[in-house]
This record gives C-alpha cells, sequence and structure tokens, in this order.
C-alpha cells in the first residue's frame, strides 16, 4: 500500500528533479531552480528531507505504542546503508562505462578527465580501492556517499533519541561546530582532496531534518510557533535572494576567524548557508496547503517521485550524465536542453511509476482468490 | 652592458642545463637532490628547459609574468603556498601537483613548497570562482594555479560570461596579494576544428594578456605533442599524449613559477608564434 501524498514526499521529488538539472553543467533550465535565488540548494533539502524520513522508520521517542526493538532499528538502517552503497557503486560503474565509451566511440579523450574519472583510467589499482571504499567520487556522484554515511550514523542517532533524545541535537551540533572551527576535512584518497559535501558537517542538516520531525521538543517548539518563524524567514530568504542574484557575496577574507562559521560554504554546509535553508525551509514549507489544493495531480506527481527517492535519484544522476554527454554531442542550446530536461522527467517518471505499479499489480494478484484453492 | 648580458645568458644556460637535469630526474624518477646546507638563502635556478616531448616547437608555450606574492613569500617566509584548482590529476604518482612540487623543491633552494590540492573535475569557472574565494580565505595562498577553461567550453557555457567570471577572479584576486597562473584548455584531436573551443582558448589568452597574468597555453603543448606522435615520436595514442600533457603542464608551472619569483623583466615578453585558427591547423 503506497502512502498518500504529502508534503515530505512532494518536497522530495522537486529536489530531485531540480538535482538532475543542476548536475548538468551550462544547462539553459538551471537559472530558473532556487539555487540561484539562494545560498542553499536542493542538496540541503534532499539531506534534511532524507533526516525528516528517518523519522518514519525510528517513530517517536515517546510512542503510544510499543516502539520496535533497538536492535531491529539498528539492522534496519544498517540494511538502508548497505542498500545505498550499492546503490552509489552500481551508479558510479555505469557512469565510468558511459564516459568510457563516449571517449571511444568520438576518440576523445577529454570526456575521461571529466567528473574525476581520470584517475579510474589513469591509475586504476589505487582509484578502484578508493571507488569500493568511498573514498574516490566521480564529480556530481558525491550526494549518495554523503546518504551512505549518514545512513551508517543513523543506528547511532536513532540510540541517541531513544535512549537521550535531548541530547541528540546538541551532540550533533557540537560534532558540527568542532568540524568548522578546527577544521576536519575529510580526506579523499587516491586523488588528493576533500569529500565535497564533509558528513561530519552536513550530519547537522539531516538530524535537524530528524528531529524536527518530532511532534514535540524543538519539533514541536518550530510547530508551535511557525508563523512568527515565518516572518523572521522572509528578510533572510529575501536577503540572501538579493545577495546572490546580485553576486553580492561579502568578501570571505574579511571574516573572523574561525573563518567557516562566518563564511558561506557547500563543503561545510556554514551557518550562514544553514540558517538561509531553514528559513526557506519555514517559509516555503506554508506553501504546500496551497500547491495541494490547487494542483493536486502536480502534487501527487511530485509526490510519486518522492515515495521512490532511491531509484529516482539514481536514474537521475545517470540521466544527468547522459544529459551532459548529449550537450556536448549536439552542441547544447535551448533546444537540446529542453529536449534533455523533458526526456529526463520523463524517464525519472516512468522508473517512479513501475515499482508502484507492480506493486499495485501484486496486491491486486494476492486479493483474488487463487484458482487452485 | 652586451658583455654583462652575454655573461648572465651563459650562467643562465648552465644553471638551465642543472635544472634540466633536476627535472628530467624528477619527472623519470632518477634525480636525488643534493642535501641542503644550513639556513640556506633562498635562491632558484634559472627555467630549465623542458623534457623533449615537452619543447613545443615555435609556439611559447608559457606567457610568463612576474610572480611578485611568490617571490615575497619566498624571501619573507621561506615558504610559498599554492592552492590548484581546477580538474584533479588523478595520475599516478600523486598527479601533476606533486609533480611541481617535487620540481620546486629541488630548484627552489631553502624553500619550502606546500601545495593544497582543491581541484573539483568537471567544476565551471563560476562555481570555482566562488570556491577559489573561500579557499583563499581559509588557506591564505601566494600563488593560485586555475586550470580553466575545458570544462566551460565542452558546457558551452556562454563566452562572455566565462570572461566575466574570470576577469573578475582575476581581479579580486589581485586586490588580495595573490598571484595567478592560468592552465589553459586542453587538446585533443577531436577538439582541433571545433570554433566554439576555439574561441574559448582565445578569449582565455586575451584575457591573461590584458591581465598581465602568467597562462600555460596547454593546447598547443598538447597539439605539439600529437605532431610529435603523428611523425613517428613518442606516444601511442591520444590517451597517452594526454598522459603526456599532464607532464608537460607540471614542467611548465614548475618553470612559470621559478621565473616568476625570480626573473626579471619578464613581463609582456612577445610570443615567438601566433595560435592557428581551425582553419589554419593541419588536418589531423
Amino acid at each position: 500500500m503506497q502512502r498518500e501524498a504529502n508534503a515530505i514526499d512532494f518536497w522530495r521529488g522537486i529536489a530531485l528533479i531540480t538535482i538532475f538539472i543542476n548536475h548538468v553543467p551550462g544547462m539553459y533550465y538551471a537559472r530558473f531552480t532556487h539555487a540561484n535565488y539562494s545560498f542553499s540548494d536542493s542538496a540541503d533539502l534532499f539531506v534534511f528531507l532524507a533526516g525528516w524520513s528517518l523519522r518514519y522508520i525510528v517513530g517517536s521517542p515517546h510512542p503510544t505504542r510499543p516502539p520496535r526493538p533497538t536492535w531491529y532499528l539498528v539492522l534496519r538502517l544498517g540494511g538502508r546503508a548497505v542498500e545505498l552503497y550499492a546503490a552509489q557503486i552500481l551508479i558510479t560503474m555505469i557512469a565510468i562505462a558511459m564516459l568510457a565509451a563516449t571517449a571511444t566511440v568520438l576518440d576523445n579523450p577529454l570526456l575521461l578527465e571529466w567528473h574525476n574519472a581520470a584517475a579510474v583510467f589513469y591509475d586504476p589499482i589505487l582509484t578502484h580501492i578508493g571507488l569500493a571504499s568511498l573514498t574516490h567520487h566521480l564529480g556530481y556522484f558525491d550526494i549518495l556517499p554523503l546518504y551512505v554515511v549518514l545512513m551508517a550514523m543513523a543506528p547511532v542517532f536513532a540510540i541517541i533519541d531513544r535512549y537521550a533524545p535531548h541530547w541528540l541535537l546538541p551532540i550533533s551540533i557540537a560534532v558540527y561546530l568542532a568540524t568548522l572551527i578546527v577544521p576536519l576535512p575529510v580526506p579523499t584518497w587516491p586523488v588528493e582532496g576533500q569529500w565535497f559535501f564533509n558528513p561530519l558537517a552536513w550530519q547537522l542538516v539531516f538530524v535537524l531534518g530528524f528531529v524536527l520531525a518530532r511532534e514535540d521538543g524543538v519539533g514541536g517548539f518550530v510547530r508551535r510557533h511557525i508563523v512568527p518563524l515565518r516572518w523572521l524567514s522572509v528578510p533572510i530568504v529575501a536577503v540572501s535572494a538579493y545577495i546572490v542574484w546580485n553576486r553580492m557575496w561579502p568578501d570571505p577574507t574579511l571574516a573572523p576567524h574561525p573563518r567557516l562559521l562566518f563564511i558561506a560554504d557547500k563543503t561545510y554546509v556554514t551557518p550562514m548557508r544553514l540558517i538561509q535553508f531553514l528559513a526557506l525551509m519555514a517559509l516555503f514549507s506554508g506553501t504546500y496547503p496551497y500547491i495541494e489544493r490547487w494542483a493536486l495531480r502536480f502534487v501527487e506527481y511530485g509526490s510519486m517521485l518522492g515515495r521512490n527517492a532511491l531509484i529516482v535519484f539514481c536514474v537521475g544522476s545517470v540521466l544527468s550524465l547522459a544529459g551532459q554527454i548529449t550537450r556536448f554531442v549536439y552542441r547544447g542550446d535551448i533546444v537540446v536542453d529542453t529536449i534533455v530536461v523533458v526526456l529526463g522527467i520523463v524517464i525519472m517518471s516512468i522508473c517512479a511509476w513501475l515499482p508502484e505499479w507492480r506493486e499495485q499489480v501484486r496486491s491486486k494478484g494476492s486479493a483474488q482468490p487463487s484458482p487452485v484453492s | 652592458m652586451a658583455r654583462a648580458s652575454q655573461i648572465k645568458r651563459i650562467s643562465a644556460a648552465v644553471a638551465g642545463v642543472v635544472t634540466a637535469s633536476l627535472i628530467a630526474g624528477t619527472v623519470f624518477g632518477e634525480g636525488t637532490a643534493p642535501a641542503a646546507p644550513a639556513a640556506p638563502p633562498v635562491t632558484a635556478a634559472p627555467p630549465a628547459p623542458f623534457s623533449p616531448e615537452c619543447q613545443g616547437g615555435s609556439t611559447e608555450i608559457v606567457t610568463e609574468s612576474p610572480l611578485p606574492n611568490v617571490a615575497a613569500a619566498l624571501q619573507k617566509r621561506r615558504t610559498v603556498r599554492i592552492l590548484a584548482i581546477g580538474n584533479s590529476a588523478g595520475r599516478r604518482h600523486g598527479g601533476y601537483t606533486r609533480q611541481i612540487e617535487r620540481i620546486l623543491r629541488q630548484v627552489v633552494k631553502g624553500a619550502d613548497v606546500v601545495i593544497i590540492n582543491r581541484g573539483v573535475s568537471g567544476e565551471l569557472a563560476a562555481n570555482a570562482s566562488l570556491r577559489i574565494k573561500n579557499e583563499v580565505a581559509m588557506n591564505s595562498p601566494d600563488l593560485v594555479i586555475w586550470q580553466v577553461g575545458t570544462d566551460d567550453a565542452l558546457a558551452f557555457v556562454p563566452r562572455d560570461e566565462f570572461a566575466e567570471t574570470v576577469q573578475s577572479t582575476i581581479t579580486w584576486l589581485k586586490e588580495h596579494q595573490v598571484d595567478v597562473v592560468l592552465a589553459g584548455l586542453q587538446y585533443v584531436d577531436r577538439v582541433a576544428q571545433d570554433d566554439n573551443y576555439y574561441r574559448m582558448r582565445e578569449l582565455l589568452r586575451e584575457i591573461a594578456a590584458k591581465e598581465h597574468v602568467m597562462i600555460i597555453r596547454r593546447y598547443e603543448a598538447m597539439q605539439f605533442i600529437a605532431a610529435a606522435q603523428h611523425a613517428g615520436g613518442f606516444g601511442q595514442d591520444e590517451f597517452e599524449r594526454t598522459e603526456a600533457g599532464y607532464n608537460c603542464l607540471a614542467q611548465y608551472l614548475a618553470s612559470a613559477i621559478t621565473l616568476g619569483a625570480f626573473g626579471k623583466g619578464l613581463s609582456n615578453r612577445p610570443l615567438r608564434s601566433q595560435p592557428q585558427s581551425p582553419q589554419q591547423q593541419p588536418m589531423q
């Protein structure tokens, strides 16, 4: 039985579409995504909603019904982390094959240089170890490794939430602040660099989604005070949109030390970015009832994508690379971009619809009496 | 005056041979650095001739400009901090940035070289620009090596947007006392006839000339390697050529940094030959 359309699945679906568009560099339609008007982008939304969804699995720390045993939660979340890991390995290998095939067919080794793939072809021995151990990521295929790590951390979050719920957010904030103040980069290997999404910093976005999904505690506080919080959010969202649109970023060298606390940075999801993201969430969460009222079909469609987030994300990642190759071959312009976006969204939609259709067929089949009996 | 010039040329040639042997040793893994004396002054040999596959014919590959902030850092702190932005060099032996580090440590005596690798492969100039500013704030480099243009050309980024981004970033870096070396677009046979690609690398060269910043003309260098390969020289295919291109890039950059930090009167030196338009280029 599939979930009814809801705000979380709907916004997750929207995040998946915008991630797909934003992951095609130079794409004309990328200018219409909120990344162009906001410090934060779809990645923040995706991770936050992943944390929110974790609440559905873990449940409330003060359940009305007997809670699921802790060992069950640990196994289930661990299993989910393995599932995400398998998905990351699969889409990475598909992406490598796509780049290799295109480079060979077009006799153009520049394509092997794309997206950190060069190491796979020029230094394959160490890089394959890096791929399997998630220390080497292809460019634009770096959100899922973050998600794998966050899901691997999720049993710890769930246990703290169950036995010391008031400690989860303070611990998460402490780890975040230590990561920014020291700072603590998470290195990549064998190619020297750092994770584009630092999991020690991004865990706070995930945990915020998890704790805000609670009906009590911080989540309850936000629900009770959502109207003044929305008013507070208006100037934050407006000023950030003005800064980003006009490229009036403050000079990061003028920021006091420790600088990561005062500059806008995606790798460390710095406070400037995080506060703007939360303000954006507070503001836009109020629009969902209106969207649902006036565009129910659209909400149902977005929710369908969100319900099947992992498969849609994986397909979207591969499609965004296919879109880049298409733009390269056919010299990207607005016509090519339109075809890429439309085809991409159609394929993502089919991939979200298929498992639900299969589930419906299966449940109908099991409801009918067996001819044998 | 003429005598002084002659002495300078001879000493440069001698030092060049010494440095060349150091570079060759580094590149081919046979070099042994002599032991450094206690508290040595920061000195450098003049730029080395490049290894054979990196001598780009009649085209000047490295357009030199002074690197005053690198020079000042070496004299003041005996350390130069270099931020590498652009395609990560995912190659054996630590990639081209490690190679630069090795060469510079041997060529520039009595100083330490720290390379901060922040390459994000496939990143467009617009995103790199924002990251460069944050990395400068975080790591206080004296020099930024910016591999730029290839990904923007492949993604068909509008050229005016690209130019505005690169130019404003260079201006910002200059205002913050950070030197810049641009590593230009790469060459493969397939893009030789591409008008957009040609215009993009011309644009980058114009920006470098206008802003008086160093540019490594990687396209021309790799084109030379390709021509040598077609003539039966080294390298067997385009993939090996790309690998050789990175080796050369490391040598050019090390040479450019040495020249920029220690050379005198190098700015605005005229190019020996102009790049060919796609129509003029020989069919591959």
